[in-house]
C-alpha cells in the first residue's frame, strides 16, 4: 500500500489560513490503512481543525467527507456536491490524489494534508515499512525476494558496505541491513552462490529518473 | 460558570449515579456518554465532546484484564495517548483527557479521578476552546449532508 | 590485458616490495597548503597516499584536486571516489580527468552515508555501486571504452583498488565477495584496519586456499590506537571493527600522556607480524588527523627507506 502521515495541525492550519469554508475531504484505501486519511481520520481531523480554530477565536466552517478512492474519477465525482459549497478541500489522500482531486474540481484550491512517503506493507500492527522503490525493473529474483533498491540506504547491487554492523544498517540501528536480509535468505534457500554473479548497473531508465511514468492499456481504452 | 466535564462509561465499570453523590457536584456539569464498551469510544466523539465546550473528557473503562473485550481498555489507553498529543498539538492541552480504570465494585477509583480532575481544572482553568458567546454559536457544523443531531 | 606501468604503486608491487600507503584528508576549504604541509609528511616515508573523497559525507576539498597537490609535490596518489555523490556520467568524467594530469591509483568506494555528514539533507545519487565502478574504470583500461561502450581517445589505465573487511560478513559470504571484486578487475585491496591479527590472518589463509591471492595484491590496514577511549569506541561503535579486549586494556591501563605511545607500540608489533605473513602484499597506515605518526610508525617498523620503481610511465600526454 501507499503510506503517509498526516501533517502537523499547525502547518494545515497555515495551508488552509486563506479559507473560510473548508472540505476534509478522505479516502477509503491506502490512507485508511495506514491511519493517515480514511473515514475515522477525517473526522478526528475537521474536528480537530474547528477545536484549534474555535480555541484561537476565529469563524471557519470545516466540513468533511470521504470517498472511497481518490485515485479514480469516479469515486471522486460523489464528493461534487460538498466540493461545490466549500472554499477549498484539504485532500487526506496520498499525493496521487490530492492532484486528481484538483483535476476533478479545477476551481477549487485542493490542499494536501498528508505527506505522503513510500510503498510499504504492514510489517504488523502498527508498523509500517517501506518496500519497493518502483524501479520500474524488478529483480528481485537476483536477490531472494528483498530488495536492495528500496532497503538499502545506498542502493548496492553487489554486496554490502561496511558500515553494516550486527545486521543494521549504518544509517540507522531500527533498520535492518538489506544485504544480511538477501544473505540470509539466500543461504536458507540453498542459494548463496547466487551472489557470485556480478549485477550490472541499473538502467534507471525506467525509474522516476527517466521522468514521470505512464502505461497505456490499450485492450483497456474504448 | 461552571466545568463541563463529559464523561464516556460503560455499564461495566461505573453506575452513573454516582456523579450525583459527589461533593463537588455544584462547581460542575457532568455529561454523562453510556456505551456498550467505553474502551471503544470512537476518537471522533473525545474531541467532539471539547467542541461542545467540555473543560475535560473522562473515559472510565474496566481495570487492566477485565475488559469484556479482551484488549480493549489496552487499546484505548494507547488511543488516548496518541489523543493527547493531539490536543497538546491544538493548544487545548492534553491533561484535559483522562483514561481512568475503574469498577463497580470500587467506586473509590472513579471518585479519585474525579476530584483528580477537579484539581487539574482549577489549575488549567476552562478549556481555551469554550464558546466565547456561549454553547453553539461557534459554526454551523454537517458531516456528511446531514445537519447535526 | 595489462599494459606497461603508469602507476609507481603498481611497479613496486610488480616488483615483490613490501609496500606502504598511508591516508590524507583533504581540508574543509581551499587552502593547497594544507595538504601540502600533510604531504610534505608523508613524502619519501610510505610509497602512495590515499586522498579520502568528502570522507563521512562532510564537504572538504575534492580528491581529485588534492591529488594533483600531491602530485605537483613529487608523492603517488591514490584516488579514492565514492558513488555516493556522483553520477556514471561525473564519476567516468572525473576519471578521465584524474588520468589527464597524472593520476595513477584509483580506490573505488561506495561511501558512507550522507546522513553522518555535514549536508544530511542532500540527495545522494549512488547511480551504480563501487563494483561496478571497478568494472567500469577496468573497462577504461583493458577495452578502451566508456561505460557506454564508446572508445575513448587515450582511454586512462588506473590501476584499481577496493576497500575489504576481513572481521565483517557471516563468513560463508566472505569468500564469494572477494572473489567477485577480482573479478571485477581489483588490483590491490586495502583492508579495514588490523588489530586482531589471528583473525586476519584466518581470512587470509582463507582467501589463499581459494587461490584469489594470486589475482590481487592485499595490503592490511593500520590505525594507530591514541588512548584507551579511543580503542573502546571503535570496539564498539564501528562497524566491523575487532578490537580484542586485552589490547583494550593495555590501552587503559597506561597514563593518559603515555596512551599514543603505546598505540605506537601496539602498530609496530602488528606490523612486525604482518611483514611475516604469507601473502600480504604491504600495509595502508590510516591515522587521520595525526599524519606525523605515519613517518614515525614506518622508520621504527625499520621499512625506511623507500624502494624506488623500475617505471614505463608514458611520456605526458600519453
Amino acid at each position: 500500500m501507499i503510506v503517509g502521515e498526516q501533517k502537523p495541525i499547525s502547518e494545515i492550519r497555515e495551508i488552509i489560513a486563506p479559507y473560510r469554508r473548508v472540505l476534509v475531504l478522505g479516502c477509503g484505501t491506502c490512507v485508511k490503512t495506514c491511519f493517515a486519511g480514511g473515514e475515522d481520520e477525517t473526522a478526528v481531523m475537521a474536528s480537530a481543525l474547528r477545536l484549534s480554530l474555535k480555541k484561537d477565536g476565529l469563524a471557519g466552517d470545516i466540513r468533511e467527507w470521504t470517498v472511497e478512492r481518490q485515485c479514480e474519477d469516479e469515486f471522486i465525482q460523489e464528493a461534487a456536491r460538498p466540493a461545490a459549497e466549500c472554499d477549498a478541500i484539504l485532500s487526506l489522500a496520498c499525493g496521487a490524489g490530492v492532484q486528481m482531486v484538483a483535476r476533478r474540481f479545477p476551481d477549487k484550491p485542493v490542499l494536501p494534508g498528508v505527506n505522503t512517503t513510500f510503498i510499504g506493507v504492514l510489517e504488523e500492527r502498527g508498523l509500517f515499512t517501506e518496500e519497493c522503490a518502483g524501479c520500474g525493473q524488478c529483480k528481485l529474483a537476483l536477490f531472494g525476494a528483498v530488495c536492495p533498491i528500496a532497503r538499502c540506504a545506498k542502493k548496492l547491487l553487489n554486496g554490502p558496505c561496511g558500515g553494516s554492523r550486527d545486521g543494521r544498517c549504518e544509517v540507522n540501528p531500527d533498520t535492518a541491513c538489506a544485504w544480511h536480509l538477501i544473505i540470509e535468505r539466500l543461504t536458507a534457500l540453498g542459494q548463496l552462490d547466487n551472489l557470485r554473479a556480478y549485477v550490472p548497473p541499473t538502467d534507471w531508465r525506467t525509474s522516476l529518473s527517466g521522468g514521470p511514468r505512464k502505461l497505456i492499456r490499450e485492450d483497456h481504452r474504448i | 460558570m461552571k466545568y463541563h466535564i463529559s464523561v464516556f462509561y460503560c455499564v461495566n465499570s461505573f453506575d452513573a449515579s454516582m456523579l450525583d453523590r459527589l461533593p463537588f457536584k455544584d462547581r460542575v456539569v457532568f455529561k454523562p456518554v453510556k456505551m456498550a464498551c467505553s474502551s471503544m469510544v470512537k476518537d471522533v466523539y473525545l474531541l467532539r465532546a471539547f467542541e461542545a465546550d467540555a473543560d475535560a473528557v473522562v473515559v472510565l473503562v474496566c481495570p487492566e484484564g477485565h475488559c469484556r473485550y479482551v484488549e480493549g481498555n489496552l487499546r484505548a489507553a494507547k488511543r488516548i495517548d496518541w489523543l493527547r498529543r493531539l490536543l497538546d498539538e491544538i493548544g487545548i492541552g492534553g491533561v484535559r483527557l483522562v483514561l481512568c480504570h475503574a469498577s463497580s465494585g470500587r467506586a473509590n477509583a472513579a471518585g479519585a479521578c474525579f476530584e483528580s480532575m477537579l484539581t487539574m481544572l482549577e489549575a488549567e482553568g476552562f478549556s481555551p476552546a469554550r464558546s466565547r458567546c456561549g454553547a453553539g454559536a461557534a459554526s454551523d457544523q454537517r458531516r456528511n449532508g446531514k445537519p447535526q443531531r | 590485458m595489462r599494459t606497461p606501468f603508469a602507476s609507481k604503486l603498481a611497479a613496486l608491487l610488480a616488483q615483490g616490495n613490501f609496500v606502504v600507503t598511508a591516508e590524507c584528508g583533504p581540508p574543509r576549504g581551499s587552502d593547497a597548503a594544507a595538504v601540502i604541509q600533510k604531504g610534505r609528511l608523508l613524502k619519501d616515508v610510505v610509497d602512495a597516499v590515499n586522498v579520502t573523497d568528502n570522507q563521512t559525507a562532510i564537504v572538504r576539498m575534492s580528491s581529485i584536486a588534492a591529488c594533483r597537490h600531491l602530485l605537483e609535490l613529487g608523492l603517488e596518489p591514490v584516488m579514492q571516489m565514492v558513488t555516493r555523490d556522483r553520477n556514471r556520467i561525473a564519476l567516468q568524467s572525473d576519471i578521465l580527468g584524474a588520468y589527464s594530469m597524472g593520476i595513477r591509483n584509483i580506490l573505488c568506494l561506495s561511501g558512507d552515508h550522507q546522513s553522518f555528514g555535514s549536508q544530511p539533507d542532500a540527495m545522494n545519487v549512488f547511480d551504480i555501486d563501487s563494483m561496478n565502478l571497478v568494472h567500469a574504470v577496468r573497462r577504461m583500461r583493458d577495452n578502451g571504452t566508456d561505460m557506454s561502450g564508446f572508445a575513448l581517445k587515450d582511454s586512462p589505465r588506473m590501476f584499481i583498488g577496493a576497500a575489504a573487511n576481513p572481521f565483517a560478513d557471516p563468513f560463508e559470504y566472505r569468500v564469494i565477495r572477494l572473489a567477485k571484486k577480482i573479478d571485477a578487475g581489483v588490483d590491490f585491496i586495502q583492508t579495514q584496519c588490523v588489530y586482531n591479527v589471528e583473525r586476519f590472518r584466518r581470512w587470509m589463509q582463507m582467501a589463499r586456499d581459494e587461490g584469489l591471492l594470486e589475482d590481487v595484491h592485499i595490503l592490511a590496514g593500520i590505525t594507530p590506537l591514541k588512548s584507551g577511549g579511543m580503542a573502546r569506541y571503535m570496539a564498539a561503535k564501528v562497524a566491523g571493527m575487532d578490537v580484542p579486549e586485552g589490547l583494550i586494556r593495555r590501552m587503559e591501563g597506561v597514563d593518559k600522556k603515555a596512551a599514543p605511545a603505546e598505540g605506537v607500540a601496539i602498530a609496530l608489533e602488528t606490523i612486525a607480524e604482518l611483514r611475516e605473513m604469507e601473502g600480504l602484499s604491504g600495509i595502508h597506515i590510516m591515522a587521520i588527523e595525526w599524519e606525523a605518526i605515519v613517518g614515525d610508525i614506518v622508520r621504527a617498523a625499520g621499512l625506511t627507506p623507500r624502494p624506488t620503481a623500475a617505471l614505463n610511465r608514458p611520456a605526458a600526454g600519453e
